[in-house]
Formats: C-alpha cells, sequence, structure tokens
C-alpha cells in the first residue's frame, strides 16, 4: 500500500451514507479526510486550501459543484490544492465537460465503479505530476 | 287653296312626328349609351372583386374594407355598408363603409365609431336587420332607415342630403352556413334610374361578399387554431423538459442509495473485520449482483427513454472495427477471468467501416457482455468478421446456454428475457433491455443485426452488419448522420 499519511482528501457529498463510506474507505488508507456535505461549506473548506485532492459531487444543497467551481475560478483557495475530481452519478457529458472546463482535473462515476475501482482511481491520479 | 293648306298642315303634321320620333330616338340613344357606361362600370367593378375575392384567405376586416371601398371607385355609387351578424352583441356589427372623403367627413361628427355600432335584433325599423330577418332584398329612399336607430331620423335626413342620396338597396349576404350579415348600397340615383342589370350585379356583389366573408372566417378560425396549436406545442415542449428533468433527478435520486448499498455490500463481503460464514458470503453477494442489476435496469431505462425520444446522436466516422474490438475484449477480460471463459478475436484483413464509434462500443459491450452472462466456466466467446465488400459482418459467438427456436424472434424485444432457453434473471444479471438498445443502436447506423442457435444447450451467436466506409458511402454522409431531437443525450454506460 502506497504511504498515504499526511495527504488530506476532502470528501463533498450530500448523501450521508456515501459521505461516510469513502471517508472510512479513504482513511482506511491512510489519508487525512475531512468532509462537506454542502455546496456552501464545500466552497469555505476548498478555499481554506491544503488539500492533496477534493472529490466534489455534483448535485449539492445551497450550491452545487459546478457553481462551485466557478466560484473558484473568481476566488481560488488561499493555500495551493491538488486536483479537483468529479464525483457524480449524472453520466451526463455536457455536466462532466463543464466541470472540465471550469478545471476538474478527473471525474469518477460513483454507481459505475466498485470500491477497489475508486482507490485505484484516486492513487492513479494522486500519482500523476501537477 | 284648303288642299295646298291641308297639304302644309299634314306636311307640319308628319314634320313634327318625325322631329317627334327623332327626339325619341335621341332620348333612346342616350339611355342606351348611358347604359353601356354603367355596364362598363359594373363590369370593371365586378373585376376588382373577384380580385378581392381570390386574396380573401387574410384578415376579414381588410377583406369587407376593400369590398366597400369598390362601390365609390369602380361603380360610382355614393358608398357601401357592410353589417355582419354578431350573435355576441344581439344583431348586426357594422363592420366596414366606404372611405370617401365625403363620408369620413361625416364620421368625424359621429360620436360612436363605426365599427362599434351594433343593431340590435329589437331595432326592426333598421332595413339592414328588416333584410336579414326576411332574407330577402329592399329598396328604400330614406338613408335614416339604414342608421336609425343609431342616429336619429333628422340626423339621417341631413346626411342624405349631403351626400345626395336618392336611392339605397340592401342585400343579405348569405354562405354556406347561411345568412352572414347585410351589404348596403347608396346611389345618387332614384330607384326607377337603376337598370335592372345593376340590381343583378348588387346582388352579385352580395353573393360573392359572402363568399369572401366565409374564406376570411375560415381564415381568421385557422390562424387562431394555429395559435393554440403553437401554445399547446410550446406547453407539450416544457412538459417535455420537465419529464427529461424528472427523470434525469430521478434516476440519480435512484442511484445514490443504490450505490450505498452497493458499496456497503462490497465492503462488507471483501473487507470484512470478522470471518464471514459460507451462508453470510452467498447473502451478501447476492445483494450485490441484485443492486447492481437494479443500476443497469435503470441505466438501460434511461437509455431507452432516450433513444426512443430521439435523442441519440449518430456521428459516423472512419475507423477500424478490428481495433475497437481489440479494446473491448481488454474491457472485459478482467470478467472473463473472474468467470474462467476464453476469448478469441478471428484475425484477419479489415476494410474500415463508417458507423459512430462510442454507438459500436456500446453495441460490442452488450454483446460480448450478454455471451460472458450465459456462458459457463471453461466456455469459449469468439468474434469473427466477414465482408462481401459493402458491409463488414461482425459475429460474436458462443457456447453457452443457446437459445430455443421459439425463444429467437423475441430476443429483441424490450424486456424480451426468455424462459425457456436462457437462465432466469435473477443470475444472468441482465437487464431484458439490452438486446433491444443494440437493435436500436445498429440500425440507427443503417446496419442489421440478427441472432441464430442451433437449439438451448448449444451456443448463440449474434452477428450485426455495419457499412463499409466506401467513398460511395462516405460521400453520402449526411444520410448516416443522425441528429438527436432537442438537446443531445449520451448512453449511460454497459455494465458487463
Amino acid at each position: 500500500m502506497a504511504d498515504n499519511s499526511g495527504k488530506k482528501i476532502l470528501i463533498v457529498e450530500d448523501d450521508q451514507f456515501l459521505r461516510d463510506f469513502y471517508q472510512e474507505l479513504l482513511t482506511a488508507e491512510g489519508f487525512t479526510v475531512d468532509t462537506a456535505a454542502d455546496g456552501e461549506i464545500a466552497l469555505q473548506k476548498i478555499r481554506l486550501g491544503g488539500w492533496n485532492l477534493v472529490l466534489l459531487d455534483i448535485m449539492l444543497p445551497k450550491k452545487d459543484g459546478l457553481h462551485i467551481l466557478q466560484d473558484l475560478k473568481v476566488q481560488g483557495p488561499a493555500q495551493p490544492i491538488g486536483p479537483i475530481v468529479v464525483l457524480t452519478n449524472l453520466g451526463h457529458d455536457s455536466v462532466i465537460n463543464q466541470a472540465f472546463t471550469l478545471g476538474a482535473s478527473g471525474y469518477l462515476i460513483k454507481s459505475a465503479l466498485n470500491p477497489d475501482q475508486v482507490l485505484t482511481e484516486i492513487n492513479s491520479i494522486l500519482s500523476k505530476p501537477l | 287653296m284648303s288642299i295646298s293648306l291641308l297639304v302644309v298642315v299634314a306636311f307640319l303634321g308628319l314634320f313634327a312626328v318625325f322631329i317627334a320620333l327623332f327626339l325619341i330616338q335621341q332620348r333612346k340613344l342616350k339611355d342606351v349609351a348611358g347604359g353601356l357606361v354603367e355596364h362598363n362600370r359594373a363590369l370593371t367593378a365586378l373585376r376588382v372583386l373577384d380580385r378581392v375575392i381570390l386574396t380573401s384567405v387574410r384578415d376579414l376586416d381588410t377583406v369587407v374594407q376593400e369590398i366597400v371601398n369598390i362601390v365609390p371607385q369602380e361603380l360610382h355609387y355614393v358608398g357601401a355598408i357592410i353589417s355582419l351578424i354578431d350573435e355576441k352583441a344581439g344583431g348586426l356589427r357594422r363592420t366596414a363603409i366606404s372611405r370617401t372623403p365625403e363620408i369620413e367627413e361625416i364620421l368625424k361628427k359621429v360620436p360612436t365609431p363605426f365599427n362599434q355600432q351594433v343593431i340590435p335584433w329589437s331595432a326592426t325599423e333598421n332595413i339592414m336587420v328588416a333584410a336579414v330577418k326576411q332574407n330577402t332584398s329592399l329598396v328604400t329612399y330614406h338613408l335614416s332607415d339604414l342608421s336609425y336607430p343609431a342616429l336619429s331620423r333628422e340626423v339621417g335626413d341631413s346626411i342624405q342630403k349631403r351626400l345626395n342620396v336618392k336611392a339605397n338597396v340592401v342585400y343579405p349576404i348569405s354562405g354556406s352556413s347561411g345568412i352572414l350579415g347585410a351589404i348596403f348600397f347608396s346611389t345618387s340615383k332614384t330607384e326607377k334610374e337603376i337598370f335592372p342589370f345593376e340590381r343583378e350585379i348588387m346582388q352579385g356583389f352580395a353573393q360573392e361578399v359572402g363568399i369572401a366573408i366565409e374564406n376570411a372566417i375560415l381564415y381568421r378560425e385557422l390562424q387562431k387554431k394555429t395559435g393554440e396549436l403553437a401554445n399547446a406545442n410550446e406547453k407539450l415542449k416544457q412538459l417535455d423538459k420537465l419529464k427529461d428533468d424528472f427523470v434525469s433527478v430521478a434516476s440519480h435520486e435512484l442511484r445514490t442509495p443504490m450505490t450505498a448499498i452497493r458499496s456497503y455490500s462490497w465492503m462488507a463481503l471483501n473487507k470484512p473485520d470478522i470471518k464471514l460464514s459460507e451462508k453470510m458470503k452467498k447473502y451478501l453477494s447476492r445483494v450485490l449482483i441484485s443492486t447492481e442489476r437494479l443500476i443497469n435496469l435503470v441505466n438501460d431505462m434511461l437509455n431507452v427513454s432516450r433513444i426512443e425520444a430521439g435523442r441519440i446522436e449518430i456521428r459516423p466516422q472512419i475507423f477500424d472495427i478490428g481495433v475497437l474490438v481489440d479494446d473491448v475484449m481488454a474491457e472485459v477480460t478482467p470478467k472473463a477471468n473472474e468467470k474462467m471463459v476464453q476469448l478469441e478475436v478471428g484475425k484477419v484483413q479489415l476494410p474500415k467501416i463508417f458507423a459512430d464509434p462510442d454507438k459500436v462500443h456500446q453495441v460490442l459491450l452488450n454483446l460480448i457482455g450478454n455471451s460472458l452472462k450465459f456462458t459457463p466456466t471453461d466456455g469459449l466467446i469468439k468474434v469473427n468478421f466477414f465482408s462481401d465488400g459493402k458491409v463488414i459482418e461482425i459475429k460474436v459467438s458462443d457456447n453457452g446456454v443457446g437459445i430455443s427456436k421459439e425463444d429467437l424472434s423475441r430476443l429483441f424485444q424490450k424486456f424480451g428475457r426468455l424462459d425457456n432457453s436462457y437462465v432466469a434473471a435473477a443470475t444472468s444479471g441482465g437487464t431484458g433491455l439490452g438486446l433491444y438498445i443494440s437493435k436500436s443502436l445498429v440500425e440507427l447506423m443503417h446496419g442489421t443485426i440478427k441472432a441464430s442457435s442451433e437449439g438451448v444447450g448449444k451456443g448463440a451467436t449474434f452477428t450485426f452488419s455495419l457499412p463499409i466506409a466506401t467513398p460511395e458511402i462516405v460521400a453520402q454522409s449526411e444520410k448516416y448522420t443522425k441528429r438527436p431531437v432537442g438537446e443531445a443525450k449520451v448512453l449511460e454506460p454497459v455494465a458487463i
């Protein structure tokens, strides 16, 4: 297992069970994990900066994922952050393309991947040089 | 002397008779000449009227106004008025009056705007009401018979004087549905001076006006209906959008809890913190398989609805089908290894095809995924190609459970899963929609798809064909392209 200690991941997910699940999955892999359950808290936490990776849901209460990406273009994080990866159940090209245009580095379709595949994807994204 | 006087008297008498005859002849000639002028005017008026009738499929008010304007312009009468039945207002509504400078001058002094005047059915003294009620033509000297009761008799008389009106004729206007209203002519001739043919012309006018009005009414109704249809269409579009949004949100909402079930049952099965009993493993794996099936079902139902709504776009490209098959084989290899099923691809030199690679990818995944579902451990799945120079046939065959003859025809229907030959749905993990989706996509790309099997237990072969990218085919690129109805939607991924 790669040494993930000291790597900070922010999970933005409104569904409590899924949020808990990803937190447990990634914590077990040695990551330091924080979560946000709605768009406003997510934006605040992303702007604090210092994340190695942000997993961002699209459909969120208060502010959706695409709006968060837009707002980040106007005012970025206080400290540099790693890639923002869209974690979604929306398989629509248009949404995914919009997310890429707004600065997302990748996307994971939740329902199409089992947990092992999610970890594989995350590790491969983190191993890519920025 | 008396004889010569008699001769003179007789001569004078004869002369007088000649003079009288001459005068009578003169008068007759004058009459005929006058009649010719009027004949000529009438013919011109009818020609102009015909032109208006021919173009009467338009706004009613404009048509009626043009008709009453012909009367002073071409017949040289003082003017004409058309009133039409207005059931809601309970009488005849004055619809149009000839717009001559003299009439305009008078209209300025009348308090109620002309086309807002309604003559109630109770006003039986009014000559237009009388003509409509009796369905007959009427003649009067008094212009006030027309304007009463909207204007007093005195005012009517003074207008008559100003306009120099000596006779008025009314004709009812009839259409195919009955009487529509009446047309009123005012002239400076006395009733006796009106030639019989002029009366015929007026009657003809009334008949043709009926046709023009009916056309214009039909046109107005058509306009109204067109407007209503446009509105209904707009509403349907909005509803369609709402439905789309609903389906999109609902499928997202469905997939969220299903993803949670899938994730937790996978975790319980693969990363348990206690040793699982065989029973527990079986139960959990069934929860997992069923959830995956549910997710696939939601995806396939979304795909079917997008295909059926025409939301799927086909953008053909020239590409190598062999390379795409190799990609798909690489994708399904982990699953095949898990099931210990062997994969084999026939190697031949192939011409390039003209189709939408994403959609062909979806079809291949569906067919190979299907074979994987129905081929037991140690089975074999083969992909082979055949070409006749026009199309390439892609043959996916397996040595799995096979299909009975009677089931072959139902295969490509929605939820056409088979009771006889294919194993029960629960263990196959299929959705019953994959083959329907594959058929739809292949046909959108101008290809065909078929299935064959020697029978139960003897394996199955699925063959689909796609056009080769010959110059003739590529030149018809437009025919092979399909634009989406509304916003283009992508297909949800196929799970294998």
